[in-house]
């Protein structure tokens, strides 16, 4: 990789550890996983599941937070506080100095998640401990498949914040075009299955359907990345699936991050 | 007196204000909740997609907020009423549609529905639903199956399902017996002949298999002797009265002995049967 891009990733991954936000989010991460040793004694067998399913989400949760927070802020605050400057001033090329902030966040993301898979992992073998018994449907491989699919997610995101912090002038504005594009990411399939299923019931105006067909090509799919359920099961994910949704993740990042250059280099920055 | 010093005091009394206050909120909360408790699960159309990513931990509240709310009425002995089955029915739906594979689920709602409510068909209908999802999973054929026989009365049905649970996989062995019993009373001979010589084919252990060989011999029997009725109904127009008149017609050489032990008969819907029951006697 391009040394100048690298070290922007590394000064960009150093100026998120420091932030104080990370540690709310890990502690109130922390704090859901902590439930899941109380909660899961309160069911009937399928103690392996709600374990799983209570970690997996701390994890998402987590994660999302950060990114809403973190990755959000981290952006902004290069324009806000005209710090872009001394670094645009430098041998620097915008689509470079986005690049290399996408890989710093990519790498936050990566570090909170291994933090949290840690943290997880042990919290799953000390409930596993305690109800050996009804941990016999259990699989690690499946959970951490299933927090990699989540790890692909925030891939996507990141790059999603990348591009509306071009786009945009606010950070707020950053915040809320992101939060928009994941509920809408994460619904648009099951609206398009919902709509599929009832479309003899339901008279939608080719407009409607017309907006939602470009959706589904533009929002990036979430849903893909939604392994939690099988992972509580202890249902393994095949390797190509694994393989398809990487590479989805990877060109819908690049090319929204394209997108992204685009823009930015033809930005005023005032 | 300065501020400083009664900042302590005025705290103190803000403290056992608020306990009181709390206290008495929690009285008022419990009442609330008891005449207002919200006995109803949003249908998955609209939790689904509100649930997100979240389908599984939202099924677990979903299905928490079901066991302690019916949990309670188990406990206090209460009856469970009409509106009580449309809550489960609806909240087990909910659930299972957030995540199809919750086996804990469909078995609560399967105990309820059968031995408290007497909605056997609500429960075999999820049973079904479970059976697309859960395909390796021998309880579900067996659980379904023990609704059929058990309180539908429907042996055919029971035995059906039952074999179905014994071919999967960490079935205990006893299924397969029993499937064939069942398949007994229903007078589904040919059937249970077919199951257990599949079972015959995936079993290691000898002694079932001894098991399983005595059964076939004698539901073969009763096969046999069945399609000789039928060829003594074809050639005198009507049943014989019993096994007997098989060998004065000179269709059978003489009534063939049960293996285990007990006598064979003819019941008055042509059907052979065994005093035995399929079972050895001393």
């Amino acid at each position: 990789m391009n040394r100048r891009i690298w070290s922007l990733a590394v000064i960009t991954f150093k100026e998120g550890i420091r932030d104080r936000t990370l540690y709310g989010i890990g502690l109130f991460a922390l704090m859901i996983m902590g439930l899941s040793l109380v909660v899961t004694g309160f069911f009937l067998r399928e103690l392996h599941k709600v374990t799983v399913d209570i970690n997996i989400s701390a994890i998402t949760f987590g994660g999302l937070l950060m990114i809403f927070s973190l990755s959000v802020n981290l952006m902004s605050k290069d324009l806000d506080k005209r710090t872009i400057y001394s670094v645009l001033s430098k041998p620097f090329s915008r689509t470079q100095y986005l690049i290399g902030k996408f890989f710093g966040l990519v790498l936050l993301s990566l570090a909170a998640v291994c933090m949290l898979t840690l943290i997880s992992t042990l919290t799953i073998w000390a409930v596993k401990s305690q109800y050996p018994i009804y941990f016999k449907e259990f699989v690690w491989l499946a959970v951490f498949q299933a927090v990699f699919a989540e790890f692909l997610m925030f891939i996507v995101l990141n790059a999603v914040v990348i591009f509306f912090s071009t786009v945009t002038t606010s950070s707020f504005l950053t915040l809320l075009f992101t939060i928009s594009t994941y509920i809408v990411g994460q619904t648009v399939e099951e609206v398009v299955q919902f709509i599929q299923r009832q479309a003899p019931e339901i008279q939608l105006t080719t407009a409607v359907q017309t907006v939602i067909k470009i959706t589904q090509y533009v929002v990036p799919n979430l849903s893909v990345y939604d392994l939690k359920v099988r992972a509580a099961h202890g249902l393994s994910i095949s390797c190509s699936y694994l393989l398809s949704i990487t590479c989805y993740s990877l060109i819908y990042s690049a090319v929204i991050l394209l997108f992204a250059s685009i823009v930015f280099s033809r930005r005023e920055l005032t | 007196m300065s501020i400083s010093r009664l900042i302590p005091v005025v705290l103190i009394v803000a403290l056992v204000l608020y306990c009181a206050v709390w206290r008495h909120l929690h009285h008022e909360r419990e009442v609330f909740l008891q005449e207002n408790y919200m006995d109803y699960t949003l249908p998955s159309r609209f939790t689904g997609p509100a649930a997100m990513e979240f389908k599984g931990i939202v099924s677990d509240f979903l299905f928490l907020k079901v066991i302690i709310f019916l949990g309670e009425k188990i406990g206090k002995n209460e009856k469970f009423g009409e509106q009580d089955f449309n809550y489960l029915q609806t909240s087990i739906n909910t659930i299972t549609d957030l995540d199809p594979y919750f086996w804990d689920a469909y078995l609560f709602a399967d105990m309820l529905f059968t031995w408290d409510m007497g909605e056997c068909e609500a429960a075999n209908k999820l049973l079904l639903k479970a059976r697309q999802y859960r395909t390796n999973d021998y309880r579900v054929p067996y659980y379904l199956g023990f609704n059929y026989f058990f309180f539908l009365k429907d042996n055919i049905n029971g035995a059906k399902y039952i074999m179905e649970a014994a071919k999967l996989p960490g079935s205990p062995f006893y299924l397969a017996s029993l499937a064939t019993r069942l398949s007994f009373y229903a007078l589904e001979h040919r059937t249970g002949i077919i199951f257990l010589k599949e079972m015959i084919r995936d079993t290691e252990n000898e002694g079932i298999k001894q098991n399983f060989m005595l059964r076939i011999k004698a539901l073969e029997i009763m096969d046999q002797l069945e399609q000789k009725v039928s060829e003594y109904q074809k050639i005198h127009q009507k049943q014989p009265s019993s096994l007997t008149e098989l060998v004065t017609a000179g269709l059978i050489d003489k009534v063939p002995d049960d293996p285990y032990g007990g006598q064979f008969i003819l019941l008055k819907n042509g059907r052979v049967y065994t005093t035995s029951k399929m079972v050895k006697q001393k």
